[in-house]
């Protein structure tokens, strides 16, 4: 069956009636969980495999799907309005998300946002249609060491993540790494800096890191600042309109940002988070005023969405045609597909073509579903800004306990979100950026993985990282994109020398 | 006005004592008669996150003993993540003598603490029942040039440094110890065996792309790779071939001329002084839903095997168990 007959299938299922109601029930759950920070798309699809017992194979995975990309689509709203990741997928939505909000765009940036997770959202399904059988050989030819490779290309952009002084950027950065060591190490078993204490033993999750570092930091800041703020509420929602010139603006990183995320996506391991930071920083890099970029850039706002969603079609890719779950989600994903009586693997498509095309068409409607969804809902939505500041603040507070709580019910995580959300405003008090700690936080610990994986492989030879030509080439890249910069600069200082 | 109030007061407190009355009463019947009989709601604690296996077990035992009605009162999955379990375990060895208080474990509670990394294992739980047996698989690239477990064994002997090992838990834990325990009986040198850890979701990758060479894990992941061709199992740790498609071709070591095998048993727990009383109570309960066809259904679903163990015979399959584990674990220098 090609693509073209797989769509029409595909299309049955997904516009036949129960198809269309669950993609929305999907969506909407999906949203609204994304808009929670803390509550992920994990948890929601866990809790929702009971439910879906005895159902129809067809819709109830139509629906998890919706749950899951829509929770991505809406985990974007509360990184823009309160600076709070709804997930972790959205952490690099608040850089320029958040400052756009301040400056009275909050509209504006919700509806840039919902546009950019749209197209990212479509591309990527585009993508899956055409690709998803080839691309399944890009998703296995990832071994450790070429994940090591991609992991210090990613870490080589933390220089261009910081505001002024790269020192305290790298600082920052050493510390993320630091933070990430803590825990049982996968590799011996043994114990890194959790002095016996029994809840550091799987190390810190994400969302603590974010939330702490990002949210509470910043409800420091407002009670610090609280005298200068006295914007009007019309202010605070300011327009909702994209004009054809901001469109044109983001129209290049949203196509450039829809490809790295769906690629990043397929890869095992890789998935939305880092999909998001390295579009981000991607833009970042070819952008001719970098400088805007962390100050509500456009631009830095639809890299990041578009990639996003463009990943989390892209992480169907290795579930659907490999049967390798590449993420959390994707792994409880798996899990409802057993437990439907549906076996994710090469022979989907040709066992089951219903399924395998009927997911994919699912999202093509569920696509458009948020979009409609959430465009006039951004007004209302926006409102959170207009409530008074002292509830807000509380709010955020409570919101993001909440959403640490209900990672792992444990009392000490709060205490370690307070903790890191004491070191955020440290950071920002004597400003050191807390992109680039948050970025090798998570690479930092893939990259250290890849690496001795790599080391027990090779029984210790370095050689495996240049041995084979895709280590070889990734590195390459990372090398060049340390030093292409600077000889740009140190020629056009020439120049001027010359001149 | 002021009256109405008292009245309420009165009738709220007699209410109270009511049912202090009725609790004590329903204590002494537990005393007297031996017989103990729920009379509030069992919290049943999946050690994990959810979605994975401890969590669909616990849910799946939840939903079918009330849909059922083997067990009347309600059955609440709550989930606690943490430490590969030890945040649960310590959490359930602090209800001390709870009947309410029920935990999911496997063979990581015996792998855990003895790789130090919890302070309590399955010696310090009341075991009420196994259910389930699930085995672990040898799997390699379907183009190999090893055949049989034989073959592999042979060069790991001839060259350990060539072969490594991939696994989704850390070193010491199940997919290496498995692998570790069947190699042992080949005459495999365990402190030679490579093994590396991949829990971001790889490991199956690295297999298919020739970065590793074995993959241990469960019989489970490997049977949708093996019927696309991109994978073949060299062996199972079941101690007899098992049944169903795909998997009745899996050679076990034991007839391949090693006589080792490995069950990833899966059964229930107790917090460490559960009245006796309660203990014979979830027995029956469990055997009952082992018995059931719904239970049946859910095996079938999942390819769980039946192996049901009383808690008799249960704690002493654990302690055997233990003490194996314990001198291998100790062999590769990772004993505590």
């Amino acid at each position: 069956m090609n693509a073209f007959d797989g769509m029409i299938t595909g299309f049955q299922v997904a516009l036949s009636w129960e198809g269309i109601l669950f993609v929305l029930i999907g969506v909407i759950v999906g949203t609204l969980i994304g808009m929670m920070p803390g509550l992920g798309p994990i948890s929601a699809i866990a809790i929702m495999i009971p439910i879906t017992y005895g159902m129809d194979p067809a819709p109830a995975l139509v629906m998890m799907a919706g749950v899951y990309y829509g929770a991505v689509f809406g985990g974007s709203t509360s990184s823009i309005l309160l600076n709070a990741p709804g997930i972790s997928g959205t952490v690099a939505t608040a850089f320029d998300g958040y400052p756009m909000a301040q400056q009275g765009k909050a509209g504006k940036a919700l509806a840039i946002a919902a546009i950019a997770s749209f197209f990212g959202g479509t591309v990527s399904v585009i993508m899956l249609m055409l690709l998803a059988p080839a691309l399944s050989s890009v998703a296995i030819s990832f071994g450790p060491p070429a994940y090591f490779a991609l992991m210090l290309m990613g870490l080589t952009a933390i220089s261009s993540l910081s505001e002024g002084s790269t020192i305290k950027a790298m600082i920052a950065a050493v510390a993320g790494v630091m933070v990430v060591t803590i825990g049982i190490d996968p590799q011996t078993g043994t114990q890194r800096f959790t002095f016996g204490n029994v809840n550091l033993f799987d190390g810190f999750d994400f969302l603590i890191i974010a939330l702490g570092l990002f949210a509470i930091a910043e409800v420091c800041m407002l009670v610090l600042n609280r005298k200068n703020r006295s914007l009007s509420d019309d202010q605070k929602l300011g327009s909702l309109k994209v004009t054809r010139a901001d469109l044109k603006e983001m129209s290049g990183p949203m196509t450039r940002q829809s490809f790295v995320g769906f690629i990043l996506g397929v890869l095992p391991g890789a998935g939305a988070t880092i999909a998001s930071f390295i579009s981000y920083i991607f833009e970042k890099r070819i952008s001719k005023n970098p400088e805007e970029f962390g100050k509500g850039s456009i631009k830095g706002l639809a890299a990041p969405e578009s990639s996003n969603n463009a990943a989390t079609s892209g992480a169907f890719v290795p579930l659907l045609s490999l049967g390798i779950p590449g993420s959390g989600t994707t792994a409880v994903m798996l899990g409802a597909f057993l437990v439907l009586g549906v076996q994710p693997g090469p022979l989907l498509m040709t066992d089951r073509p219903e399924i395998f095309w009927g997911i994919i068409a699912s999202m093509y409607l569920g696509n458009i579903f948020l979009l409609i969804l959430n465009l006039p809902l951004i007004p209302y939505l926006a409102k959170i800004l207009s409530i008074p500041r002292p509830l807000l603040i509380s709010l955020v507070i409570m919101f993001s306990l909440i959403g640490v709580y209900s990672i792992s019910f444990n009392v000490f995580d709060l205490y370690m979100l307070l903790v890191f959300g004491a070191l955020g405003f440290a950071m920002r008090v004597f400003s050191f950026p807390a992109p680039p700690f948050i970025l090798a936080f998570i690479l930092g610990g893939m990259m250290e993985q890849a690496f001795r994986q790599s080391m027990t492989i090779s029984n210790g030879n370095l050689a495996i990282f240049v041995n084979s030509p895709l280590p070889l080439s990734l590195i390459l890249i990372a090398l060049l994109s340390l030093v292409i910069p600077g000889l740009l600069k140190w020629r056009s200082r020439r120049k001027l020398a010359n001149m | 006005m002021k009256k109405t109030m008292l009245t309420t007061i009165l009738a709220a407190s007699a209410l109270v004592f009511a049912g202090c009355n009725s609790e004590e009463s329903a204590n002494e019947s537990t005393g007297e008669s031996g017989a103990f009989e729920p009379s509030k709601n069992i919290e049943m604690v999946a050690p994990a996150g959810a979605g994975g296996g401890w969590d669909t077990t616990a849910r799946e035992v939840a939903r079918v003993f009330g849909e059922t009605g083997i067990i009347e009162k309600n059955m609440t999955v709550i989930n606690k993540e943490g430490g590969g379990g030890a945040i649960a375990w310590a959490y359930i060895h602090g209800q001390d003598d709870s009947p309410y208080n029920l935990f999911v474990s496997s063979p990581p509670l015996m792998f855990v603490p003895l790789n130090g990394q919890s302070e309590y294992g399955h010696e310090d739980f009341t075991p009420l029942a196994n259910m389930i047996a699930d085995y672990g698989a040898f799997a390699v690239s379907a183009d190999s040039e090893w055949e049989d477990l034989n073959d592999l064994f042979d060069q790991m002997k001839e060259d350990p440094e060539s072969v490594t090992v991939v696994g989704t838990s850390s070193p010491g834990s199940m997919d290496h110890m498995q692998f570790v325990r069947i190699a042992k009986a080949a005459g495999v040198d365990p402190k030679k065996i490579k093994y590396v850890s991949d829990q971001d979701g790889g490991a199956l990758t690295s297999v298919l792309n020739g970065s590793v060479d074995v993959f241990s894990t469960g019989v489970g992941e490997v049977v949708e790779q093996v019927r696309a061709g991109n994978i073949k199992v060299l062996g199972v740790t079941a101690e007899e071939r098992m049944e169903g498609e795909i998997l009745s071709d899996f050679p076990t070591a034991i007839e391949q001329g090693i006589d080792e095998s490995f069950i990833n048993w899966r059964g229930f727990f107790g917090p460490p002084n559960m009245d006796q009383a309660a203990v014979d109570y979830y027995e029956e309960k469990f055997k009952e839903l082992s018995e059931s066809e719904e239970f049946a259904e859910v095996r079938k679903k999942y390819g769980w095997n039946e192996m049901y163990l009383s808690s008799e015979e249960y704690e002493e399959f654990l302690n055997n168990e233990y003490k194996e584990i314990e001198v291998l674990l100790e062999e590769i220098g990772l004993g505590n």
